[in-house]
Order: structure tokens, then sequence, then C-alpha cells
């Protein structure tokens, strides 16, 4: 129990695909901007890393080791096409404005490298932890980015209104510059925090 | 040899199983999609011409006055004893990252009705603020940069710090709408005078 316990919890912190493994940044510098945008992103990513794994590691007995890639990017994009319509069809206003970023989940690094690294190695419910994890991992990540750019960009977070309207936004924080800014600083806390509990163990 | 037709077999059912399990969901969202598409250009269409109007789509081909600025589709407005009250055009005029598509209501003495943004990748919090509700170029009268358009002569000039109202910040919007609103305004004027009572 607690090891399985431990493959969810080192997708949330211990290996977190965008603050410790650094991958996939793109699509998040560029969704954070608002938060019914990390939102519907986190939607669709948890979506395709869970079921493309659990699939994955469903066939990968029937998986030639020579088109493996190949058949990983099958997966990923049917169920990245399928994330793709639902959202189109419920919500076509935030569809809209990460469109482009929800359809490019297929070329997702993180995807394709948990499908390689982790489902292709592991059993089913392994992978679905595994997957459960990682989405967890990168779903808290970009919506605090998103709640902290919004917040100071905006003045809102999910489109309600908290500073008060004598508060001038500050635009850079939802022009791409700050996405970098805000990443840096939450890489760097991180890193900060888990450094300091590893010299109060010893 | 073997090898080779056994993978593409194995690529080829995989492949197969996904394609179908699209085209499943495909058919259970398209409509969905469809019906989506129809309520919002219905919505688009009552909101550069409230009131009860009919609206029915015009198979006729425009000519842009300004090079820059195409029309897409194009629809008639009567009243409901059949007079042409005016006409609302589908246009695309190059914005500041991506075009810019926006209904643009047209009366028939000439002068603009409505204008509304259907869509755009304006930036945040500068010119995206062209279709939003709450930012306002004139703050006394609440009247929004696409409200200002409301009943403008289409031979208005329509420049950006001139006799419209720029938006702080995005110049290059402001201009991509005005040109917009204005070419819509010209080519459908001119087509409602020609076609007269009809």
């Amino acid at each position: 129990m607690k090891d399985k316990l431990k493959i969810i919890w080192n997708g949330i912190v211990p290996s977190n695909p965008v603050l410790i493994l650094a991958i996939g940044l793109c699509s998040v510098v560029a969704v954070t901007n608002f938060v019914k945008n990390a939102l519907l992103m986190s939607f669709a990513f948890s979506f395709v890393l869970i079921l493309s794994e659990v699939i994955v590691s469903s066939i990968r007995k029937w998986i030639p080791d020579e088109i493996r890639v190949p058949i990983f990017v099958v997966v990923i994009a049917t169920f990245t096409t399928i994330a793709a319509l639902l959202s189109h069809a419920y919500f076509p206003s935030v569809y809209d404005a990460i469109k482009l970023y929800i359809l490019l989940v297929v070329v997702n690094c993180i995807i394709i490298g948990r499908a390689e690294a982790f489902a292709y190695k592991n059993g089913v419910f392994d992978s679905l932890l595994d997957g459960i994890g990682m989405s967890l991992g990168y779903s808290w990540v970009i919506i605090t980015i998103a709640v902290i750019r919004e917040l100071f960009g905006n003045g809102t977070i999910a489109n309600i209104r908290v500073m008060p309207h004598i508060y001038q936004p500050a635009l850079i924080m939802i022009l791409p510059p700050a996405g970098f800014l805000v990443l840096g600083v939450l890489v760097g806390w991180l890193e900060w925090s888990l450094k300091k509990k590893k010299e109060a163990k010893k | 040899m073997n090898k080779i037709v056994k993978l593409a077999v194995v690529l080829g059912v995989i492949s197969a199983i996904a394609g179908g399990i699209l085209a499943g969901v495909y058919q259970f969202t398209a409509p969905v999609i469809e019906a989506r598409n129809q309520a919002a250009l219905k919505a688009g269409l009552l909101e550069v011409f409230p009131g009860n109007y009919k609206f029915s789509e015009l198979k006729i081909k425009l000519k842009s006055p300004d090079p820059a600025v195409t029309f897409g589709k194009i629809y008639k407005v009567e009243d409901s004893s059949g007079n042409l009250v005016g006409m609302i055009l589908d246009v695309t005029t190059p914005g500041d990252q991506a075009p810019i598509e926006m209904l643009v209501g047209v009366n028939r003495n000439g002068t603009i009705n409505g204008v509304k943004i259907l869509k755009s990748l304006e930036t945040p919090g500068l010119g995206a603020n062209a279709s939003n509700p709450h930012y306002y170029v004139n703050k006394k009268k609440k009247i929004t940069f696409l409200g200002q358009f409301k009943g403008k002569k289409v031979t208005d000039p329509f420049i950006p710090k001139k006799d419209v109202i720029a938006i702080t910040g995005a110049t290059i919007t402001s201009t991509a709408v005005s040109r917009g609103v204005k070419a819509a305004g010209v080519a459908a004027y001119e087509y409602m005078q020609k076609a007269g009572g009809s």
C-alpha cells in the first residue's frame, strides 16, 4: 500500500513533471495566463495522460519493441483528439482560446515520456497511479501559476474580481514573459524547500 | 520479411481501432458543436441588430473597398413586414497577431448599427479590450470600444485618434477594427442603395 501511494506522491513532488523534470514547459507558459485556461488544460492533460498510460500498459505485451513509439503516438493522438472534440462541444469559449495547446498535448513530452519510461514497463494499476500522480503534479503547478498571474495581471481569479477596482493590473503578468518569471520562482522555491528538508534530516 | 509484415499488421490493427473510436466520438460531438455554432451565430446577429428582426443569408459576393479586409457570409435584416432594414457582414480584418473576425451590422440609412467580435487573438489586457464589455473608451457615458461605432455614418473617416477613440496601448487593434467596420459599412450601404426597395 505504501509503495502504491509513493507512486502517486512521486508525480506530485519528487518527480514533478514541470518543476523537477522540467519537461513540456511551452504549454505551461502559454496556458497559465488565466485560471480557466489552466483548468481546461489540466483536464485535457490528465484525461490524455491517465488513459494513455492505462492503454499502453495493458497492451504492452503485444507491442513489438521496434514500433513502440509510433504505437504510443497513435494511442496518445486518439485520446488528444477525443479531449479536443469534447472540449470544443462543451467548453467552446475556453477551447477557442487554448485550442492549439490542447491539440499539442499529442507531442507533449511528459506524456510520451511517461508512456515510454513507466507504462511500457509496469502493470496497469501502477500505470494508472503514475498517471494520476503525474496529472496532479502537472495540474497543481499550472493552476498555482495561473492564480498568481491572473491575480496580479488582471485583478481576478477565475474571472471573479478579487483585487479592489483601484488596483491597476500589471499587464506583464498575463503576457508570456511572466510565465517564465513565475515558473522560475516556483522551481527555485521547491528546490530550496526540498534542500532545507534534506539538511534538517541530517 | 515476416517481421515487417507482423509489425505492419500490429500497427494497422491498433490504428484501425483508434480510428473507429474517434469516428464514434466525432458522431457524438459533431451535432453538439454544430448546434453551439448556430446558437452563437444567432446570438451574434441579434447583438448587432437587436430587436424583432428576421435574418436570412444573402447569396451574393460584395467586393471589399479595402484590400486588407475580406467579407465572409452576408445576411440581410428584415422587419416583420418584410422591409429591408439593414445588412450584417461577416468581416475578417488583419489584427495584431491573427485575423480578427467580426460581425458588422449596417443600417439602410448608411449608419453602423452594431459590431461584435467573433474571433480574435489580440494581446490580453491591451488589444483584447476591444471585445471587453467592461472596458470603456468613454468612462462617463460607459461607451465600449465597439459601442462607439453605433450610429456612426459610413462616410466618416474611421481613423483612430481622430473620429474613433483608440484603445490605450492597442493602436494596431483599434485601426484594424475601424478599417473592417468602415469597409463593411461602405460596401453594404452601396449595395443597399443599388438594391433599392427589394
